[in-house]
């Protein structure tokens, strides 16, 4: 084969790769999306939200062993979706006792002063998640083991890793879960007018406080189950989370505030970006490539690709 | 002011007790781990001031300092490393490198604001860590120089870092406090506080702004380079990771966030905790460093979200507030002033000093501003007036220099002031009130006034007098003048936000609202003044809704509806205008009462 | 059915209200007027929990109304019409309407009230899944008054519903109020800048300005009294 071929065939398989990571990116994205996007909560510990998403599917999986009787390809999976849940509820905890004093309706008046204290309290919980981590799981790289990572199927010439295709499969279940869910039951409605107008939601009724408390918890959770599909096909440690922060900014803000699905896009536009970047960038500088789309977005289109206009940094 | 200098020189002998005892201290220990950590608690210090200088004193929080730490440590590394260039040169170096590095990240991410500014200034530390890596720079380790180490900052005695560092702090500290004491540190303070309202008192953001950041890198990157030839070892991860950044901005917000002594406190308590936790506790509990910065600022956010210091010295104060605050004499010639306005005859109108021709603004398809056409004579008082949502806002931050105009021309007394920015606008003699007043809680009446008298002042003694000329004015002079803002009526507030616009003495006062919300007393105390202010030959151009005050104050009204000049004349005559009468109360107000008279 | 007794809002220093009284009975229809700033709006968000009084009393239906926190008012039966529609831009006209029937009155009645209120604004109907943030101000005011309605209250507030509109439409919106209170019987209380549209419709009528209640009157006595004039103009 020409060079030129291997070139079309290495630009292929990078779009597969960068489409099945994208996928997983774009479920993260979608739980940062309902907290940042949605209701303007800045959180910076949401990448250790993540982390602890991919500790809890390893426990229940390969640590514990609790899900050893579904076997290698369904138990991580389900310890995945399970690791929502259990996230859900830390996150949900979280905003009830610290979160909840930096947010909410006294605070939105006093817009920059309230996103100061927001960014400085998460990034704190982020410190005490990142080292918690740290001493609850210690420092050597773990991952979920399956058997799904080492194989890969094959269309074409282009290359399928099994665990990341299941992960691809996975994620955009739940993104539709989750949108069947914001979209039809009347919980997932009350969620959307508490975020979208909180004085009108009051004024029909809607405890907002509880929706946000709500929508943080299930902001959270979500990037949690994306954290435990991650985690069957890549190590991970408990400084992860700083590392994936601005990956997941840059897919919301790409996708556009306001926007859930957007942040879907945005998250597998990212993991396009990134894998498509290794065929000019050497690996080590992958995620550079991100942060500089990510300034580049901020810089000229802040409204992201389906953000309303009005959105300005 | 020798109030000032006293305070000055008691400032330097606190800075210089601390030097001299700490050091003293430390030339006591003779375990060189414990001498490390003292001699680490002074370099996060310099950190965090470097991190105070932008974020503490502007408002503008990083959390990318680590780049310009980072940056300071590989300069000085490579220098040396690859060139063999002496530390001694090589930390000026990275100094400069750092402030270079300021000027470029500042240009473009200035522009941003909030959160948006907070994630960018994290993505540059964090990509320049990914560069290094590559680069190869995984780990580079100092060579020792057996020869001549003096030459090369290598010292056996740990004991000497803790005096370079101790100078190296010093410095910055004395920077410091000389930036919070001029009109440089105060201008900031007004930026953080409401950036608007500073520029329409004639300051320069972009300008000032870049300054703090290009002083802010440099510390930075001088902290960056003793660490690393104090350490001998620089990663990427140490020097350019999120833990360096974060270290950064909590020991500043953890002291006491834009105040010299901040991080100072903040480093001397939480280095000696962490570190004695992580040496203590490290094998069991790997992370403990981490988690106690963690829960550190989660505490202080919540409970003191200032940082320490000011707590202390809220309490402090409240429970010294308690007796009278005794005024201070004010200059002779000032009394002069006062009691001569009071007699004044009121002047004739003259020339227009301000016109405007044409003068339209949209948003989207909306045309807020729509065609205005109007003239104000000089010494007259202008009421702009018109129902909600008329565009008489839009009017005033177009006049100032908020918004551009999309059409045509605005002059003031013959020059054209469309286009110019707001301090600039301010520079030309006009000033301006906002409606929501915001002031500096902390400082006191005439602090606050100060600020606006920068701009019409060569130097500080200079803006003292005009500040306390305008407090005359306001008759905020007597007891108020050294009271804390933060404990001020809404009336008197309100008057110190007059003061301030008064402060560079203008030609033309732009009053935005200045009277909603006050009670039948205070409402006739303020008109009082106005008027004073007037005969005093200021030019006054008020938007009000107060109605039935307006009617007594203005000469004139001019009436706008959805953007649109609709009635322009003497007050008894524009409210008769049946346009008018149907702004306000509807169109079939009017026609009822042409039925009636029909 | 509602009634505020000497009430005093402050917020911000700025005295909003002083010494408001004020009385609406089952069946009526009670128009608040005013210039801008007389603090109408701030009216309704006392009664709406929305702000804290620093004194005075809101009695509904014999309950102590400042006793209730907020979320909950809407379920006994209040409706509030925000000021500027303030709608769920990012739902669809139906959705809104869902969010009005939030309470459980509004679910026991959806099947007879949705009807009802789709005859009333039939523009409604015809765009039940746009997007309520691509509606023109007048339409979003008829999906504003008509979420506050699927809520099924005793008590519909609306609080400057011609703001920003043009007056052919306001008209027509007045014209639908007019039949909500006289043939569906739902109590009224309205805030409006316009005198006359507020005060032809109505049966009693209060006159606001800078806090305070200027004038109180039925609808014949306040109709071109030089005094609600002089509230607007000054003089």
């Amino acid at each position: 084969m020409t060079d030129w071929q291997w070139l079309i065939i290495d630009f292929f398989q990078a779009l597969a790769a960068g489409l099945l990571v994208g996928g997983t990116y774009g479920l993260m994205c979608v739980g940062l999306g309902i907290i940042f996007g949605v209701m303007r909560v800045v959180n910076f510990a949401h990448g250790d939200f993540m982390m602890l998403g991919m500790y809890v599917a390893y426990y229940l999986v390969t640590g514990f062993g609790v899900l050893v009787f579904l076997g290698p390809y369904v138990g991580p999976v389900v310890g995945a979706a399970l690791a929502g849940p259990v996230v859900y509820v830390v996150g949900w905890l979280l905003h009830k006792y610290l979160i909840s004093r930096v947010t909410g309706a006294r605070v939105i008046s006093a817009e920059a002063e309230g996103h100061y204290a927001q960014i400085i309290l998460t990034l704190g919980i982020a410190l005490v998640l990142a080292n918690g981590g740290l001493i609850l799981f210690g420092s050597t790289p773990l991952s979920v083991q399956t058997p799904l990572s080492r194989e890969s199927w094959e269309i074409g010439l282009i290359f399928f890793n099994q665990a990341r295709t299941v992960g691809f499969i996975m994620a955009v279940i739940c993104a539709i879960g989750l949108y069947l869910f914001l979209a039809r039951t009347s919980l997932g409605k009350a969620l959307r007018a508490a975020a979208d107008n909180p004085i009108a939601a009051a004024y029909v009724g809607i405890d907002v406080d509880r929706s946000h408390r709500i929508a943080f918890g299930l902001g959270v959770g979500i990037t949690a189950i994306a954290g435990g599909l991650f985690a069957m096909s890549q190590s991970f440690q408990p400084y992860i989370g700083f590392d994936f922060v601005i990956v997941m900014y840059a897919g919301v803000v790409l996708g556009g505030m306001g926007s859930i699905l957007g942040a879907f896009w945005g998250g597998l536009t990212i993991g396009l970006v990134q894998q498509i970047s290794t065929l000019v960038l050497p690996y080590q500088l992958q995620n550079t490539a991100i942060f500089a789309a990510f300034l580049i977005i901020i810089f000229f289109r802040p409204q992201g690709m389906f953000g309303r206009v009005w959105e300005r940094t | 002011m020798a109030n000032t200098r006293r305070a000055l020189m008691w400032q330097y002998a606190l800075i210089a007790i601390f030097a001299v005892v700490y050091l003293a201290i430390g030339s006591l220990v003779r375990n060189s781990y414990y001498q490390l950590m003292m001699t680490l608690v002074l370099i996060w210090a310099t950190m965090g001031l470097g991190w105070n200088m932008l974020s503490g004193y502007s408002g503008m929080i990083s959390f990318g300092h680590a780049a310009f730490f980072g940056l300071g440590a590989y300069t000085m590394t490579i220098a040396f490393v690859k060139f063999g260039i002496t530390p001694w040169l090589g930390i000026p170096l990275g100094i400069l490198v750092g402030v270079v590095a300021g000027v470029l990240i500042g240009i473009p991410t200035f522009r941003l604001r909030g959160h948006y500014f907070a994630l960018s200034m994290l993505a540059y530390p964090l990509a320049m860590l990914y560069v290094f890596e590559w680069m190869g720079y995984q780990e580079v380790s100092l060579p020792m120089k057996r020869e001549n180490p003096i030459e090369y900052m290598q010292f056996t005695d740990q004991r000497v870092y803790m005096v370079i560092s101790m100078i190296a702090l010093v410095a910055c500290m004395i920077i410091s406090l000389h930036v919070e004491r001029s009109r440089f540190g105060r201008s900031l303070l007004a930026i953080k506080q409401n950036q608007p309202a500073a520029e329409a008192a004639g300051i320069n953001a972009t300008r000032w702004k870049m300054l703090a950041m290009m002083l802010s890198a440099g510390m930075a990157a001088a902290a960056g380079g003793l660490y690393a030839i104090i350490l001998l070892v620089v990663t990427p991860q140490t020097v350019f990771g999120a833990l360096v950044s974060a270290q950064a901005l909590i020991v500043a917000l953890f002291g006491g966030v834009g105040i010299f002594w901040g991080p100072v406190i903040g480093s001397a308590i939480l280095i000696p905790l962490a570190e004695t936790l992580h040496a203590e506790l490290g094998n069991i509990l790997p992370g403990i460093q981490g988690v106690v910065y963690g829960l550190a600022i989660i505490v202080i956010i919540l409970v003191a979200p200032e940082g320490i210091y000011w707590k202390v010295r809220d309490r402090v104060l409240a429970r010294r507030a308690r007796t009278k605050v005794t005024s201070q004499p004010r200059p002779a010639e000032q009394i002069s002033i006062a009691a001569g306005a009071a007699s004044l005859p009121r002047p004739a109108f003259g020339q227009p000093i301000l016109q405007l021709d044409g003068v339209s603004r949209s948003f989207g398809g909306l045309k807020a501003v729509d065609d205005v056409t109007l003239s104000v004579p000089e010494g007259a008082i202008y009421g702009i007036i018109g129902p909600n949502g008329a565009g008489k806002t839009t009017l005033f931050n177009v006049l100032n220099g908020f918004l551009a105009a999309d059409k045509g021309s605005m002059r003031f007394a013959g020059t054209e002031i469309g286009g110019l920015k707001p301090h600039e606008v301010c520079a030309c003699g006009v000033g301006r009130t906002f409606q929501v007043v915001r002031s500096f809680p902390r400082m006191t009446v005439l602090e606050n006034v100060v600020i606006g008298a920068f701009v019409g002042s060569k130097n500080d003694d200079e803006a003292e007098r005009l500040a306390y000329e305008a407090l005359e004015r306001v008759g905020l002079a007597d007891q108020q003048a050294l009271a804390i803002a933060g404990g001020l009526t809404t009336k008197h507030l309100r008057l110190m936000e007059l003061a301030r616009a008064l402060a560079p003495r203008p030609k033309l006062l732009l009053l935005d609202e200045t009277l909603a919300g006050l009670g039948h007393d205070e409402l006739e105390d303020i008109l009082r003044i106005i008027r004073q202010v007037n005969r005093e030959n200021v030019t006054i151009v008020i938007i009000e809704h107060t109605m039935h005050a307006m009617v007594k104050l203005a000469d004139h009204f001019s009436v706008l509806d959805h953007g649109r000049l609709i009635a322009d004349g003497a007050p008894a005559d524009v409210v008769r205008n049946p346009a008018v009468i149907e702004a306000y109360l509807g169109k079939k107000w009017m026609d009822r009462a042409k039925d009636q008279i029909a | 059915m509602l009634k505020i007794r000497s009430l005093d809002v402050a917020y911000g220093g700025l005295r909003a209200l002083s010494d408001v009284s004020l009385d609406v009975e089952r069946g009526e229809f009670v128009a608040v007027v005013g210039p801008n700033g007389a603090g109408k709006t701030t009216l309704f968000k006392a009664i709406s929990g929305v702000v804290t009084p620093v004194k005075g009393e809101i009695t509904y239906n014999g309950q102590n109304l400042l006793a209730v926190p907020p979320a909950e008012r809407a379920h006994l039966g209040i409706a509030h019409v925000p000021e500027g529609r303030q709608v769920f831009a990012s739902m669809t006209v139906m959705e809104n309407l869902e969010m009005g029937a939030y309470t459980r009155r509004g679910q026991e009645r959806w099947g007879e009230l949705l009807p009802m209120i789709l005859e009333l604004f039939p523009i409604l109907s015809e765009r039940r899944n746009q997007l309520a943030g691509t509606l023109s101000g007048g339409e979003q005011q008829m999906l504003a008054i008509g979420r506050g309605l699927t809520s099924a209250p005793d008590l519909l507030m609306l609080d400057e519903p011609s703001m920003g509109l043009a007056p052919t439409i306001v008209d027509a919106i007045f014209e639908r109020i007019h039949q909500i209170h006289t043939h569906h019987h739902v109590t009224i209380l309205l805030v409006e800048q316009r005198v006359v549209e507020a005060i032809e419709t109505c049966d009693r009528g209060y006159v606001l300005e800078t806090g305070r209640v200027a004038m109180e009157g039925t609808h014949k006595t306040l109709m071109s009294d030089e005094r609600v004039r002089r509230a607007y103009l000054g003089m």
